[in-house]
Parts: structure tokens; C-alpha cells; sequence
């Protein structure tokens, strides 16, 4: 019990000196997504379903890897194109993504690598450019209403601006460095993808709302001890979400439910952080404020 | 505190099961799994086939097999049981009957509704020969001698290019069979195959007219034979307006040449068109003024039943109006009035598809008239049945010419061809990785708590809450796509977060003492809540955003989430309450 006596202790005297970690995560997070901006136009690298292209998966050759498959079609196909491989062995598949070329051109690039594909036994997405577009800004919309509506419920719940804001601020981080890191490891972000950000947001809403919830509404305790009951309890979530969508994302060959695990698990991640360290401690500040005062 | 530890083992179990079976909140999930039970109607060893869709004028088609309505349930579709006395196991069975039957022979199909007796057709090809050959016809042609109109026939020679046909084969029957299905929750596309497109009007639309447009399309690709399709009017946030069309189990290549076609209508009296659709129908009126039940004839018994008129207006252009005067001037009245109308009737064609015949009355003759009303009828056995299936024919006959005139043109923003061989394994999939993820979560819940009697109710309840939430879908004839897998993950995850707070809540007051159990659980509810609405509320923009390709995700975690609060989660409460009460005290 030593180890775990020790943690607690860290946990309970250097809680202003462990908010240095977030922080210096969120500095990094804008960093990232910042230079990104600057040098690619965009904060993460779009998928062809958000920005408009053609995919094609298929039943992968055993004779080729996908690295050597991408070299010889960037050559012969015009704009962007990207392939990745999906499952393992037999029940490998391909998955071809291009910004500007046709499935003409793409079944036809592929015979004279000697993949014939016929119809039928590959599938197709098309996805309209203005679309993709339209579909980017309308769901950045949906989030940031999403964030609004959610506000304005922890509000109401807790009737008092800081720590709702707190709750709001811890969320927002979340998103920020989960979306920073998928920048920086270069995923390509699909509408599944996006799916998966809303996901998170009810997923760390929950423990902030827990946390919050126990500290300012009981009165049994130390407000550390009242954190720490919470952060017990938190953590059991946060663990079974983690176990489940690691799971998942090693057992599934849907590369849609794939993106939409690993979003999951990068963004639990930085939840624990945000809530336990960041939201916590600043919890504590307030409420030690608010008693002297 | 009172301890109870003097009861045997098998005494304090019986005492909770008898607890928790008289607990009200506990029968409510148990009368809710058993209404979804019924909705989803499992059927795990299902064989035989069932009828997907049936092809238009295919032999099937004309033995009197009806093409399924695509809300009709999964369950509710038409099983073939014998094919010529043979059963069908499935799809492969079935082919291995029907893909060998010569030409002409009588195949007896026996189904759940009835016993249909088809003919295999030949499979034709006509060839031009570069020959030509005089052939002889008699042609009716009106006459008018000292002022009277008389029909003559006369005798006429043609010479037409002489041509050959050639036998290539047995056609199909024309029915599209899929193997029975094992529950009646529909599949999204990624789950069965097929085709999704998205179209949007070239220029803004009303909500009517989009409407209008939805249902001009079902009407037009259900002239193909198409039944299992879905067409609905979506809109993002932005307020565009676009229609989603799924079609399953068809190609891409078939998608759009369907849509692309700009739906060509024709009406036509003897071989000359009178009117086509687009510029020759300015309006097809639809409202109760000049549409509906004809008041002048009304609903009146008839054979077997009871028949009813319907009338509806149309305007068309003066230059179509011109034309109808023309054509129409050489035609004789039969019959006596007020039953007197033309010697030809007028015949409509969507695509060259010969879809309505409609008698003109005789008033029309020869009369340059931009506002027309067409009339027809409608028969059911009661007046009750005949009154609305004459709505019914009216509305579709009033689609059929509207489909010709498109409100707006329409561009195709976006094709997704979901392939049928990546859709099985989906399926097998998403069920083997949901299994191990609730493994995984019961083991979590094993390390932490250390009794199987708190991780076990736990995860009963998750799955509880996926079975609730799949016969919702069930329910209401949704289809589960991706989207919705999405959804049902984040509720389950949402679930399990909330029972945990309900756990910890209870533990913790147990070894704090004093409190009482309803004080605890209120407790543990006031957060709950507060994490519900927030997710709520954080979803609703969702439902309206991305053209209606998220909606599916929003909607089915919403349901979700809504079903735990309401249903499983005062149930678990109670459960953990009965459960824990004796043991540690």
C-alpha cells in the first residue's frame, strides 16, 4: 500500500504543481495545431469522406504490401491518393483513397500492377467535394452548438459560473489535445472520426460532472477527501471505457468503428488528465477561496 | 444495526429473488424487454427464402406475386416454401432450383400467401436484317361521307425491314430472393449491401415541393421493380435541402442510370402523343378543390364490392391544349351519357413503361382546353376499403404525372456503393467485438469491486440496455448503420459509467452508515441526471446537422441514454439495493 499511500500524498500536497502537466499539454496541443495550420492550411489532415474524393476497398493481394501499392499509384494517379490496409491474412483488405482520380482510373492503374478487380467484389464511396465541404463547416457548427447547449445544462445544474466553467474549460482541453494529437500522428479524420469527437464529449462530461458534483454538493469530508472518493469512482469509468474501446479497436475490421476506438482511447486519455489533475485542482483553489473569502 | 447473518445461504437468496420480483421498477424492464422481444421478433434458426422484390411484366410478376412494400417488416415478408414441390433451404438452394428450369415449363411456388403457377419464358433477341418484307395490315380510319363520320377499314401494304428472333435462354422469373431473416431489425446499407445517394434540387425548393419530389421518385423507381428502397428529404443545418435515396442490393451503375434519367412521361391517344411531361403539364392540382372523390358519382355498389370515382385537374400549356383539340376532333363518342366517352382512351407511359389507361369523356372532343380533369376508379369489398384505396390510385396516378414535370432539377451530390461481401463479415464482426468488449468491461468491474454479484448485475443491465435500444429500432422500422453502432456504444459506455456512480454512491454510504438507501440513490441520481441532459442537449444539434448522415448516431444515443434513465437505470438501483442490503451488515 505504499506506493499507492505515496501517489495520494503527491496527489493531495502538489496539486498546484501537478496542473503544470495539462498546461504544458495544452501549450503543446495549440503549438501543434497551430503549425499545422500554418503550414497545411488545415488543423488535421481531412479524410477524403470531408473532403471529397473516391475510396475504394478491396480483398488485399498477398503478394504486395500497401506501402508498395501507395508509391507505384502516387505516381500514376492524379492529386492525393493514400492506401491502407485493414485486417491481417486472409481477410486483408485495401483501402485506396483519392482526392482527384476516378474508380476508372484507379481500376485501371491497378490492372497494370495485376490486381483486377471486378465488380462486385469491391466497394466504393464516392464523396462529392462540395459535400465534403459543406459537411466540415456544418458539423464544426454542430459542435460548437453542441458546447453552447452543453454549457448552458452544467450552468443550470450548478448555478455557479466558475466551476460550470471549469467543467466547460476541462471538456474543450480534452477535445483540443485529442485533436492535436491526431494532427500530429496524421490520421486522416472521417465523418466517423467526428462522430467519435461527440462521442467524447458526453463520455468526459460525465467525470467532470461526477467530480463537480461531489465536491460542491456535499459537505461530508475534506474537499480532497471528497475528490478522491470521486476520483475512485472516476477512474472504474474511465477504465471500463478504456478496456472496452481498446478492445474494439483490436477485434473490429471496420475501419470506420477503428477511427472512431482509437479517437476514443487518445481522447480517455487526456480526460483522465484534464479531470483529475486540471479540473480537481482547480476545484480546490476555488473552494479554498471561497472559504476564506 | 441488525444482522442477518444467521440465514442459510439458500434462505437469503430466495428472500431477494422474492424482493426483487415484487419490485415494480424491476417488472417494468421486464415488460419492456418483453415488448421488444415481440418487436424484434428473433428467429435465430430461420431457413427458406423470402421475397426481396419483384421485377414489373416479369413472369412472376404476371402470375400475381406482389412486389413487398419497403415499410413492410422484415418478418412480414412473403416466404417461398416449395419451389415445383422442392423446399428451399436458401439463396444458394434456391438458385440451384430455378437457374436450371427450361423454357416453358409451368413452375408451381408455393409461398406463406398462396400457390402461384409461373411459365419460364424465353429469353429473346430481335435482330434487324438488312433485308426488308412487305406485310399486309388493316388500319381503322374515319371516313366522312356527305357530312356522316363512318369508321372504314382499309387494306395496307407496308414494306418494313425484315427481322429475326433468336432464343438466348431462359429469362428469370424476375423475383429477387434474400434468405429469411433471423429478426425483424432492418440492416443499414454497410450491414446488407447497396447503394446510397444523395441528391439535392439545382435551385432552392419548399418544403412541398421537395416532399412532392420524394414521392416522385418512390413512384419512379418502383416502376423498375425496385421495392427495397428508401427515399426520404433530409436538410442540414445550413438549410440546404437534399433527398437520400438507399437502394439495396443494387450497383452503382444501376443507381444511376435510374436517377440520372430525368423520368420521361408520355400520354398518348392511339399512337400519337398528346402531352409529355415537363412543359406540356404546367399543373397537377392536388388540393381538395379539384381533386378527390368525385361528388358527382361518388361511391356506388358493384360487382363484388363497391367502386368509387375519383377526379383530379391538371392544366397543361396552350401549345399541349392546341394538340389535345387536334387529336381529339377525330374521334367517335361511344356509350350514352353520362358514361359517353372517346373511341380511344389515353394511355400513359412513364419511361416507356405503359402504366395507366384512362377512358376521355366526350365533352373533351375537339375542345381547345388548358385545364383538364382526369377521372377514374377505385373498387374495395367494403365502401370504407373502396373510398381509400381510390385516394390511393389518385395519388399515385397525380405522382405519375407530376414524376414527368420534377418540381426542380435534381443533381447527384454524392453515390456510396457499400459492397454486400464487406457487409456479412461486418455483421459477424460487430457482434464478436461487442462480446469481447463486455468481456473486458465484467473483468474492469471483477478487479474493482471483487464480487461477481456487483459486476454481473452490471453488465446484465448494459446488455438489457442494447436489447431495448435494437428493438426501438425494431419498433419504428429503422435501419442500423454504423452510425447507429456508434450510438449504441456511447449509450451502453454512458450505462455503465452511471451504474458505477450508482455502485460507488451505495458502497460508500453503506461504510459511511446512516444514511438511508433512498438518500443514497437520490444522490447518485442528481448526478446521473446532470451528466443525461448534458449529453442530451449536446446531441440535439447533431440530429440536424451533416446533410442527415449523423442523425443516426444522435438519435440512437439519445434513445439509448433516454431508455437507461428512464427504464434500467431505477431498476439497477433497486437490484444493487436488494443485493447489497444483506450482505455486510
Amino acid at each position: 500500500m505504499g506506493i499507492i499511500d505515496n501517489i495520494i500524498g503527491i496527489y493531495d500536497k502538489q496539486y498546484k504543481l501537478l496542473m503544470v502537466g495539462p498546461i504544458l499539454l495544452l501549450i503543446a496541443s495549440l503549438a501543434v495545431l497551430g503549425l499545422s495550420y500554418a503550414t497545411k492550411g488545415e488543423f488535421v489532415t481531412k479524410g477524403i469522406s470531408l473532403k471529397g474524393g473516391i475510396a475504394i476497398t478491396f480483398l488485399a493481394p498477398t503478394d504486395m504490401t500497401f506501402g508498395e501499392l501507395q508509391e507505384t499509384l502516387s505516381t500514376q494517379l492524379e492529386g492525393d491518393v493514400n492506401v491502407r490496409a485493414l485486417g491481417e491474412g486472409a481477410n486483408a483488405y485495401f483501402i485506396i483513397e483519392a482526392s482527384d482520380a476516378t474508380e476508372d482510373a484507379i481500376v485501371a492503374a491497378l490492372q497494370k500492377e495485376d490486381i483486377t478487380l471486378t465488380r462486385g467484389e469491391y466497394s466504393v464511396e464516392q464523396f462529392g467535394g462540395s459535400l465534403g465541404a459543406s459537411f466540415f463547416r456544418q458539423t464544426l457548427w454542430a459542435l460548437v452548438a453542441a458546447f453552447v447547449s452543453m454549457a448552458i445544462v452544467v450552468f443550470i445544474t450548478f448555478r455557479t459560473p466558475l466551476p460550470s466553467a471549469y467543467v466547460i474549460l476541462a471538456v474543450v482541453c480534452t477535445m483540443l489535445m485529442t485533436l492535436a494529437t491526431i494532427s500530429f500522428i496524421g490520421l486522416r479524420l472521417s465523418t466517423a472520426g467526428i462522430a467519435a469527437f461527440l462521442m467524447l464529449i458526453g463520455y468526459s462530461v460525465d467525470t467532470d460532472i461526477l467530480l463537480t458534483s461531489r465536491v460542491l454538493r456535499r459537505n461530508e469530508g475534506t474537499v480532497f477527501e471528497r475528490v478522491l472518493s470521486a476520483t475512485k469512482t472516476g477512474l472504474t469509468m474511465t477504465l471500463t471505457a478504456f478496456a472496452a474501446t481498446l478492445v474494439a479497436y483490436f477485434s473490429t475490421d471496420s475501419d470506420v468503428i477503428r477511427q472512431i476506438m482509437l479517437i476514443l482511447t487518445i481522447g480517455l486519455f487526456y480526460d483522465m488528465i484534464n479531470t483529475w489533475l486540471q479540473n480537481a485542482a482547480l476545484l480546490r483553489l476555488y473552494m479554498e477561496r471561497k472559504h476564506r473569502g | 444495526m441488525r444482522r442477518y447473518c444467521a440465514s442459510t445461504w439458500s434462505g437469503s437468496t430466495v428472500g431477494k429473488l422474492r424482493k426483487i420480483f415484487s419490485s415494480v421498477r424491476i417488472w417494468i424492464v421486464i415488460l419492456a424487454l418483453l415488448m421488444m422481444l415481440i418487436a424484434l421478433r428473433p428467429n435465430p434458426i430461420a431457413d427458406g427464402v423470402v421475397i426481396k422484390s419483384v421485377t414489373r411484366n416479369s413472369s412472376a410478376s404476371l402470375a400475381g406475386i406482389e412486389n413487398p412494400q419497403p415499410t413492410l417488416a422484415p418478418s412480414a415478408l412473403e416466404r417461398i416454401i416449395t419451389i415445383n414441390g422442392k423446399e428451399v433451404a436458401d439463396v444458394q438452394a434456391y438458385h440451384g432450383i430455378v437457374d436450371t428450369l427450361p423454357i416453358n415449363r409451368t413452375v408451381t411456388l408455393r409461398t406463406t400467401r398462396a400457390t402461384y403457377r409461373l411459365t419460364v419464358r424465353p429469353r429473346t433477341e430481335t435482330i434487324v436484317l438488312n433485308e426488308t418484307v412487305n406485310v399486309t395490315e388493316i388500319v381503322q380510319r374515319n371516313r366522312t361521307i356527305n357530312g356522316t363520320t363512318s369508321i372504314v377499314n382499309e387494306t395496307v401494304t407496308k414494306e418494313v425491314p425484315k427481322t429475326e428472333t433468336r432464343i438466348l435462354g431462359a429469362e428469370p422469373l424476375g423475383l429477387a430472393v434474400v434468405n429469411t431473416p433471423t429478426s425483424n431489425l432492418r440492416k443499414g446499407l454497410e450491414l446488407q449491401g447497396g447503394i446510397r445517394v444523395l441528391l439535392q434540387p439545382a435551385e432552392p425548393v419548399s418544403e412541398d415541393t421537395l416532399l412532392l419530389m420524394v414521392d416522385s421518385l418512390k413512384q419512379r423507381l418502383n416502376v423498375f421493380g425496385l421495392s427495397d428502397i428508401i427515399v426520404s428529404p433530409v436538410s442540414d443545418l445550413e438549410g440546404d435541402d437534399f433527398i437520400l435515396v438507399e437502394i439495396a442490393g443494387a450497383t452503382e451503375q444501376q443507381a444511376r442510370e435510374l436517377l440520372a434519367k430525368q423520368g420521361k412521361f408520355e400520354a398518348t391517344i392511339g399512337n400519337t402523343t398528346v402531352f409529355r411531361g415537363g412543359q406540356d403539364i404546367t399543373y397537377v392540382c392536388r388540393t381538395a378543390e379539384c381533386s378527390g372523390i368525385d361528388p358527382n358519382r361518388g361511391c356506388s355498389p358493384a360487382t363484388g364490392g363497391w367502386a368509387c370515382s375519383y377526379f383530379f385537374g391538371i392544366s397543361l400549356s396552350p401549345a399541349a391544349a392546341e394538340h389535345h383539340a387536334d387529336i381529339t376532333r377525330n374521334l367517335t363518342v361511344i356509350g350514352i351519357p353520362p358514361e359517353d366517352y372517346l373511341s380511344e382512351n389515353l394511355s400513359m407511359y412513364l419511361d416507356d413503361q405503359r402504366v395507366r389507361e384512362l377512358r376521355i369523356g366526350s365533352s373533351l372532343r375537339g375542345v381547345v382546353t388548358t385545364e383538364v380533369q382526369i377521372s377514374g376508379f377505385g373498387y374495395g369489398i367494403s365502401e370504407q376499403e373502396a373510398v381509400t384505396n381510390t385516394l390511393q390510385d389518385m395519388k399515385q396516378l397525380q405522382t405519375i404525372i407530376a414524376t414527368g414535370s420534377l418540381p426542380s432539377r435534381i443533381t447527384l451530390v454524392k453515390v456510396d456503393t457499400i459492397s454486400p461481401t464487406l457487409g456479412t463479415s461486418f455483421t459477424r464482426n460487430a457482434l464478436v467485438m461487442g462480446g469481447l468488449a463486455v468481456l473486458a468491461v465484467t473483468l474492469v468491474l471483477l478487479v474493482r469491486y471483487r464480487r461477481l454479484s456487483l459486476a454481473l448485475p452490471i453488465m446484465f443491465t448494459s446488455l438489457a440496455e442494447i436489447f431495448l435500444t435494437l428493438g426501438c429500432y425494431a419498433l419504428f422500422g429503422w435501419s442500423l448503420d454504423l452510425a447507429a453502432i456508434a450510438g449504441i456504444i456511447v449509450a451502453v459506455g454512458t450505462g455503465v459509467n452511471d451504474q458505477i456512480i450508482i455502485t460507488d454512491e451505495t458502497l460508500r454510504g453503506e461504510s459511511e452508515g446512516g444514511r438511508s438507501w433512498k438518500d443514497r440513490i437520490k444522490r447518485a441520481f442528481s448526478i446521473i441526471l446532470a451528466a443525461y441532459f448534458t449529453m442530451a442537449f449536446a446531441m440535439i444539434p447533431l440530429i440536424f446537422a451533416g446533410a442527415g448522415l449523423l442523425r443516426g448516431f444522435a438519435i440512437t444515443t439519445i434513445v439509448g441514454v433516454t431508455f437507461g434513465v428512464l427504464i434500467t437505470r431505477p431498476a439497477f438501483g433497486k437490484l444493487i439495493e436488494i443485493l447489497l442490503e444483506n450482505d455486510d451488515r
